[in-house]
């Protein structure tokens, strides 16, 4: 089914939980919805279960409008963040309580079930109750509960925070695996994007009540139309800039580390215009050989050295006093030190100018 | 909108939401859900705004007209305004010695970690069930004249002559100990939890700092535990200042609650009572909010929990025997006049001995052999379990209705229903009385209702504390779970969420059923008739009568106390340590 929010609002008296959210949500997409704590992405899934109003705009659901269709008439499967099952209840009650509801036939109510339990591989669990289940069961039976009733849409509010690192990846697979079986049309809501990044087809990137940018999980990595969302989505450095020249091919800026060249940016900059560059710390290439060649180059010094095995940081200081990130894959063997001055270098291509905004305030 | 535009052809084809036939039912539940909410609205508008607004217009009107010349008559009745400043200061002065008890009993409590802790704990909440008017029967045998300490302490030859325990002059005393001994597990309750609320860690902190230990508790504790102790004091003072059995019984008539009670029977002929009755409401009301904002004081929030149990230290053996003493001797004394009554209750030929000299049943098959007697138990079973499920549905939906705000001024609601706890037994009874004489719910005539509503909205604080208490532990999605798959707010009441505060509502309807088991006031004034009297009205009409009616009541007395301890027991063996929240204003 698609989902369409058209100019919804909502408001918590003086404050302004979500901004005008203009959203469509495709039939049959796993759609995220990214942001940190407290940018209205819970409140935006609330409001598609119908558990909370709009202060204004409409929701529509293949076209009908529903925003004044209570909770109950959505036909949502939701799965909590504390996942809400039932403590009272087996894992088989459960996941049979929403079926009942519906007057459906034994039959029928038995077929659900077995469907249901084999997707999420619960059958042997059917009669514990949740609190003789591990964390990842009782993530699964939340998720069959809410699949048993067929739901419009599903709705998934942080499903993975509780569960450990190891059992995150293997249900992030399982919910893969589960929504393409079902076809269900899907909001995940994260604030972890390595899940949205990884499983989403489409990821909705919110900040402060509004949302900033839609995209495929590619293109919001690499054309991220904020600072905001360059520093959201993996790592990066921010640098304030100014134009110097600005073509189509190639912009000249002026940053902290030297005149930088780009060829990665999205509209055309009047010259002497403020910018920020974001660098992502493994785009940065070191002059291993002290050979001062290089696209882009400039020197820093070494502040810090981190290694983490499979790859080693850098932590940077230039003249200007700023700091940067670097991350090396397959560092070569070197003698740098703490305290040595490097030469650097980075691609035209690494470096993104993006129009400097003013940070978001807090919710107004 | 139909179910067809939600049906998604991919989505497998079948129904999502519930069908048609299903949305009526939903309306039919809610419709019957919304109509118990009104009938609860209009109970508590009927038999708690209306009896106070009537004290409070007829203090005010002569003949259709309003005046004020009513207080001044009250102010210069001598024996009114005497009988004001007793309560006052009984009330005072029973506060204050309760907390000089409970004090150093809370600080050990949180503090101090000691073999046999959980069951001395639990001894030292023993007096709250323990009805001070039946320990009141017990006292005045034993500080008689002639009475059990008098003729041991001439045996002992300390004294020569008798000593009037129980004479004019120490009536008071009389009064505000068997109060204080009562009242002192409430006080305890909440220190402990006031306490238990202040991290240690922040203590600590201090300590680090050089903060020397008496500056700590002056600048550290007390303000955090305050408003714990506030919570607790205004409940043992508002108690003891509208206690009716304990003063009637001792028979210092001077208090407040004794001369409304005598009031009742002229009331309509005599304006001064419902003055008095007024007076009394805005100065338990003033009380309570001067407790609540002035004096209770903000309440903070700790940032840190769990770490409580670590600021425990475990006693030694001369801290053990010194914790022992102390509790021990609390105990000890608090049950003293329950000893009493039972001594009394079991005597035969008690006269001019320290002891009675001989022990039957006897008095014990009296009760089962008087009609009054049986009766009271009868009564008081059926009137205390009609209020208590009474409790349940009222105290379960208010608490629901306010802690999820499922209306507009839910928190004016919680305020109502708590205003049983700043409003004394005796007025709600006279308001009763005044109101609805005449009516078909005329006492006079068949007190059953008035009693059972009296009884229930007395203590509905408690119930809807424990629902609410439950409620607030309970996740919000767990009901919006079942929202989501279809289910109405009250099949959601009804399957999810009263299955999960079942052991608050059990606790809850414990406290309830005891407490109106040995309510005094409500029964002793709303209970006209013989045939209707609840157990404490027919102790105390036993305990009135020539002959052996002292020791027949003091049998009953038993009986109701046996019953009480059951039922505590019961609710603090499934409410564990929440126990101390239901006595808190």
């Amino acid at each position: 089914m698609e989902v369409v929010f058209k100019g919804i609002y909502k408001r918590y008296g003086q404050t302004t939980a979500v901004h005008d959210l203009n959203l469509t949500i495709e039939r049959g997409a796993l759609h995220f919805l990214l942001g940190p704590s407290g940018c209205g992405k819970t409140t935006t899934l609330r409001m598609l279960a119908g558990l909370e109003k709009p202060s204004e705009g409409q929701l529509f659901f293949n076209g009908v409008d529903v925003t004044h269709q209570p909770a109950v008439e959505r036909g949502i499967g939701m799965v909590f963040q504390n996942y809400a099952l039932w403590p009272h209840m087996t894992v088989l009650k459960n996941i049979e309580y929403g079926l009942k509801l519906r007057k459906l036939t034994a039959g029928e109510i038995q077929k659900r079930i077995d469907e249901v339990m084999s997707i999420t591989h619960l059958k042997q669990y059917a009669d514990r109750l949740p609190g003789q289940l591990s964390g990842g069961q009782q993530q699964r039976v939340a998720l069959a509960r809410a699949l048993a009733i067929r739901p419009n849409v599903l709705l998934l509010d942080e499903p993975l925070s509780n569960l450990d690192a190891k059992l995150r990846m293997e249900m992030r697979d399982n919910i893969l695996r589960i929504h393409k079986q079902t076809g269900i049309t899907t909001l995940y809501v994260t604030h972890d994007q390595r899940e949205a990044l990884s499983m989403g087809t489409q990821v909705s990137v919110m900040h402060a009540g509004h949302l900033v940018q839609t995209d495929q999980p590619r293109a919001l990595y690499s054309f991220p139309k904020s600072a905001f969302i360059a520093g959201f989505i993996g790592e990066t450095n921010l640098l304030d800039g100014k134009i110097v020249s600005c073509d189509d091919a190639e912009a000249v800026v002026e940053s902290p580390v030297g005149t930088l060249r780009s060829k990665r940016f999205n509209q055309t900059f009047a010259k002497g215009s403020a910018v920020t560059l974001s660098l992502r710390p493994e785009a940065v290439r070191i002059d291993w050989d002290k050979s001062g060649l290089g696209e882009n180059y400039f020197k820093a010094k070494i502040d810090h050295l981190t290694y983490l095995g499979e790859s080693e940081q850098f932590q940077l200081n230039t003249d200007a006093g700023l700091t940067l990130k670097v991350n090396f894959y397959h560092a070569p063997e070197h003698n740098f030190l703490e305290g040595d001055t490097i030469g650097c270098s980075i691609a035209a291509d690494d470096v993104l100018v993006l129009p400097t905004q003013k940070e978001m305030g807090p919710r107004t | 909108m139909g179910q067809k535009h939600l049906a998604d052809t991919k989505a497998q084809g079948t129904v999502s939401a519930p069908e048609e036939s299903s949305r009526w039912q939903r309306r039919l539940a809610d419709g019957i859900g919304y109509g118990t909410l009104i009938a609860t609205l209009a109970v508590l508008f009927f038999f708690l705004v209306l009896p106070v607004s009537v004290i409070m217009s007829r203090a005010f009107i002569k003949d259709g007209e309003f005046t004020t010349q009513y207080f001044p008559l009250l102010f210069s009745n001598e024996l009114l305004m005497q009988a004001i400043l007793n309560s006052l200061y009984l009330a005072l002065v029973t506060t204050f010695i309760a907390t000089i008890v409970s004090f150093p009993l809370a600080l050990i409590n949180v503090r101090w970690d000691f073999r046999g802790k959980g069951l001395l704990s639990g001894l030292l909440l023993l007096p709250m069930v323990m009805p001070p008017f039946v320990g009141a029967i017990g006292i005045l045998r034993f500080f008689a004249r002639r009475g059990s300490v008098n003729l041991s302490l001439m045996k002992l030859e300390w004294i020569d002559r008798p000593i009037d325990w129980l004479g004019p002059d120490n009536m008071f005393w009389a009064v505000v100990v068997l109060l204080v001994l009562h009242l002192y597990p409430i006080m305890y309750l909440n220190l402990s939890a006031a306490l238990a609320n202040v991290d240690p860690s922040v203590e600590e902190m201090a300590t680090t700092l050089g903060v020397p230990k008496w500056k700590q508790y002056r600048d550290i504790v007390w303000p955090l535990a305050r408003p714990g102790y506030f919570a607790g004091a205004i409940i043992v003072f508002i108690w003891a200042f509208t206690d009716l059995g304990t003063p009637l019984l001792v028979g210092f008539h001077e208090t407040v609650p004794v001369q409304i009670f005598n009031m009742i029977t002229d009331v309509n002929e005599n304006p001064i009572g419902y003055t008095l009755v007024f007076f009394v409401i805005l100065m338990t009301v003033s009380f309570f909010l001067l407790s609540k904002l002035a004096l209770g004081g903000k309440k903070y929030e700790m940032m840190a929990k769990g770490h409580v149990s670590s600021g425990q230290k475990r006693a030694g053996f001369w801290g053990s025997v010194a914790i022992y003493g102390l509790i021990l001797s609390v105990v000890v004394t608090a049950l003293i006049p329950h000893l009493a009554v039972i001594v009394t209750a079991f005597s035969d030929k008690w006269f001019m001995t320290v002891l009675p000299q001989q022990y039957t049943g006897e008095h014990f098959k009296q009760v089962f052999e008087s009609e009054l007697a049986i009766n009271g138990i009868k009564n008081s079973f059926f009137l205390a379990g009609l209020s208590t499920l009474l409790d349940i549905v009222l105290g379960l939906l208010v608490a629901y209705v306010v802690v999820r705000r499922l209306i507009p001024f839910a928190g004016l609601l919680d305020s109502l229903v708590m205003v049983p706890l700043a409003l004394p037994g005796i007025v709600l009874a006279f308001g009763y009385v005044v109101t609805y004489t005449g009516t078909w719910l005329d006492p006079l005539h068949n007190p059953v209702p008035l009693l059972v509503i009296a009884y229930a909205i007395r203590r509905l604080p408690y119930m809807v504390r424990s629902a609410s208490a439950g409620l607030q532990q309970m996740s919000p999605s767990l009901e919006e779970a079942s929202t989501t798959f279809g289910a109405s707010r009250f099949h959601t009441l009804r399957k999810v969420t009263v299955p999960l505060v079942t052991a608050n509502l059990i606790a809850g309807a414990l406290l309830c059923f005891s407490y109106a088991m040995l309510d005094v006031s409500d029964s002793l004034i709303l209970a006209m008739k013989e045939r209707f009297y609840p157990l404490t009205k027919a102790i105390y009409v036993l305990f009135l009568e020539q002959g052996t009616g002292e020791l027949v009541a003091s049998a009953l007395g038993i009986i109701g106390m046996v019953i009480l301890a059951l039922c505590i027991m019961g609710a603090s063996l499934i409410l564990g340590k929440k126990m101390g929240e239901l006595f808190r204003s």
